[in-house]
């Protein structure tokens, strides 16, 4: 009985509704973003996860304002970025979500320097588990993602990924990965519509 | 938000820093080597050999730094020569006479730049300064940027340096308190750091340091490094031995009046390092490759120490064909062009040295200065009160020459004339993208005999 008290009154202290401990509803796309991702589904004919929460200022509205790019291969594979550029010196707050349909290996990129080509998303440092999702950290990663820490995972046969840019105003890795935490957490999985 | 400088003094680790600044947490958050305790015999002849512990680390063995490295830059007043230098040698005397010659005690390593010997002893340079006879020039040459230094680069213009070095921040403190007395002495800036507090476990000192001061990229240095880039720079092969330094010892020199006998040369620069476009640009293999050379095989992923011995060094040939394969060539490599004996050698004392055996005898610290702890200028020096990740080079050569090859070879810029042409400051040059380099001054480092005021007394 005091131990149940004494979890309430913590739980009160730490701001958690005393009802926590009850299932809470399955996070939805929300509304706003819900069509957007719902129609990338449905045009790579694969399940996209579409993030309920962003760092601040962004949001996660295909076609919104925060959009930057918004890319479909021809393998069926997508990026889609988020981007808010701070021209007054607040800085960019930058995060891409990727997805390779049917794939489940890390894609390749051009090196730096020379012709040949490296792993798209490398050194790993350690993993990330939330949401059921169990994703390995990505510190070096390359194209849309370079300067970014970047979270990958694999799912029903496919690779996914989402990517925070390090720079002011979040400009620590340990915030980045706080941040995409975060978002692993956050993420609801959208089926393409038969 | 990062925090500054001011608001990290201000916090919880207030009380800790409030005497020497930040680097008093090298003694909260590091802990001394152990050393040996003996004092050594006598004081060697030469002011830049500073006897290193040896231990394994990933099956090397690797010299360990002193954790405390300050450098304190100067500028003379007209003193009366004479009764200057007797004031300076009795300072250091006591000093001498205080602490043991290890890092345990305190090493001082006292040396004088070009504006000194022009300005005071103009007359008895030429006849005494020593002269490089491989090179045809003289042994301490002007200051010259380097073709990946930005044109911001300060060329500098002290009278002289004193490197101090110990384990322990309050002997440098003392010491830095007691010469820096002498009323003739105007200090023109302090450059403080520290190395290694790694090799017995732990986070090792630069990340510890980097974290708690905020640094962008600090929190991406792999625990137990021993310096901000993540790779041991002191293993014993690396560094040139003994006395090899010594302008008399690879018979480059021709020592005149042998007044600077024992002597040696020394380059004094800060560079600030990006660590956030080491760790999050270059992958482990890259970091390899660029601070090495390309093609390395066999290296476990995440090691730190990498053997670097004789038979380890990169030949021109390799190095070159590398180039032709891949574009790009590693810092060591590059620089091993020039550092390393190309043949088995005989000192001028008999010691024998062979192929392969590194030259210069580097005493290089990481630092949070940016660019130092003190300027007496801070507008020229572009102080700032964010703390920076650089390094604190300090590297003893022969001749002023012999760094300038090692130096230029870093650029690509091989021996014969040969360059391996890749634009300055390019990603396939080994370390010089993430590096800039605000600051540089040679200095010669008299014998301990000459130590102070050298040619003074002629």
């Amino acid at each position: 009985m005091r131990a149940t008290a004494v979890a309430a009154l913590v739980a009160l202290a730490l701001g958690v509704g005393v009802q926590a401990s009850t299932a809470a509803p399955k996070a939805s796309c929300p509304g706003a973003w819900a069509k957007g991702w719902q129609r990338l589904a449905d045009k790579i004919n694969a399940p996209v996860y579409c993030p309920t929460w962003m760092p601040n200022p962004l949001d996660a509205q295909i076609g919104g304002q925060y959009q930057d790019i918004y890319s479909i291969g021809k393998d069926r594979s997508y990026l889609v970025g988020f981007l808010e550029h701070g021209d007054l010196g607040s800085g960019d707050v930058h995060v891409n979500f990727r997805g390779y349909p049917g794939r489940t290996t890390i894609p390749t990129c051009p090196a730096p320097v020379g012709k040949s080509t490296v792993p798209c998303f490398a050194d790993p440092a350690g993993k990330v588990v939330e949401n059921g999702i169990r994703a390995t950290v990505y510190q070096v990663n390359q194209g849309a993602d370079q300067w970014h820490i970047l979270l990958a995972w694999r799912y029903n046969g496919s690779l996914y990924s989402v990517s925070q840019h390090v720079i002011v105003p979040y400009d620590s890795v340990t915030r980045v990965r706080a941040n995409l935490k975060h978002l692993l957490k956050s993420l609801v999985l959208v089926r393409p519509q038969d | 938000m990062r925090l500054t400088r001011r608001h990290f003094l201000g916090g919880a680790a207030a009380a800790a820093v409030a005497g020497g600044g930040i680097y008093e947490l090298v003694d909260k958050l590091g802990s001394s080597p152990k050393r040996p305790v003996a004092e050594p015999a006598g004081m060697p002849p030469e002011q830049h050999v500073f006897d290193l512990s040896t231990v394994r680390s990933e099956g090397v063995d690797v010299l360990v730094p002193p954790l405390h490295s300050e450098v304190v830059t100067a500028t003379l007043a007209a003193p009366d020569l004479p009764k200057a230098q007797t004031q300076l040698e009795d300072v250091l005397r006591e000093l001498d006479a205080r602490y043991p010659l290890t890092p345990a005690g305190l090493g001082v390593t006292v040396a004088w730049g070009l504006p000194y010997f022009d300005r005071f002893v103009g007359e008895q340079a030429k006849t005494h300064l020593p002269f490089d006879r491989r090179a045809g020039k003289p042994v301490l040459l002007p200051n010259r940027r380097f073709p990946s230094d930005p044109s911001s680069t300060l060329l500098e213009s002290n009278d002289m340096v004193v490197l101090l070095r110990s384990d322990h921040v309050e002997h440098i403190d003392e010491a830095r308190t007691a010469i820096f007395a002498l009323p003739f002495l105007t200090v023109t800036s302090i450059r403080h750091g520290f190395a290694g507090g790694g090799f017995e476990g732990g986070l090792g000192l630069p990340k510890k340091m980097g974290v708690a001061a905020g640094v962008p990229g600090a929190d991406l240095i792999p625990d137990g490094a021993e310096l901000f880039l993540g790779f041991t720079s002191t293993q014993k092969a690396g560094l040139g031995p003994g006395k090899i330094a010594n302008h008399e010892t690879l018979g480059y020199v021709d020592l005149r009046s042998g007044y600077f006998h024992g002597g040696t040369h020394m380059h004094l620069s800060h560079i600030n390092e990006d660590l956030e476009a080491w760790y999050l640009n270059f992958d482990f293999d890259e970091r390899l490759l660029t601070a090495f050379r390309p093609g390395m095989k066999n290296v476990r992923v995440n090691a730190q120490t990498i053997p670097q011995g004789p038979a380890q060094v990169s030949p021109v040939a390799l190095l070159e064909s590398q180039f032709e394969k891949t574009g790009r060539f590693g810092h060591s490599a590059s620089i091993q062009a020039t550092s390393r004996l190309l043949q088995d050698t005989v000192g001028a004392d008999g010691t024998a040295y062979p192929k392969g055996t590194a030259i210069p005898q580097r005493a290089d610290f990481n630092t949070l200065d940016n660019p130092f702890m003190f300027s007496s200028d801070p507008k020229r020096d572009g102080m700032s009160k964010e703390p920076s990740a650089g390094v604190h080079f300090v590297v003893f050569n022969p001749t002023g020459d012999d760094f300038e090859r090692n130096r230029l070879a870093m650029d690509g810029v091989l021996p014969g004339g040969k360059t391996l042409s890749v634009p300055p400051r390019n990603r396939a040059q080994g370390f010089n993208s993430v590096l800039t380099t605000t600051h540089r001054q040679n200095f010669l480092v008299p014998p301990r005999r000459h130590r102070s005021f050298p040619l003074a007394e002629l």
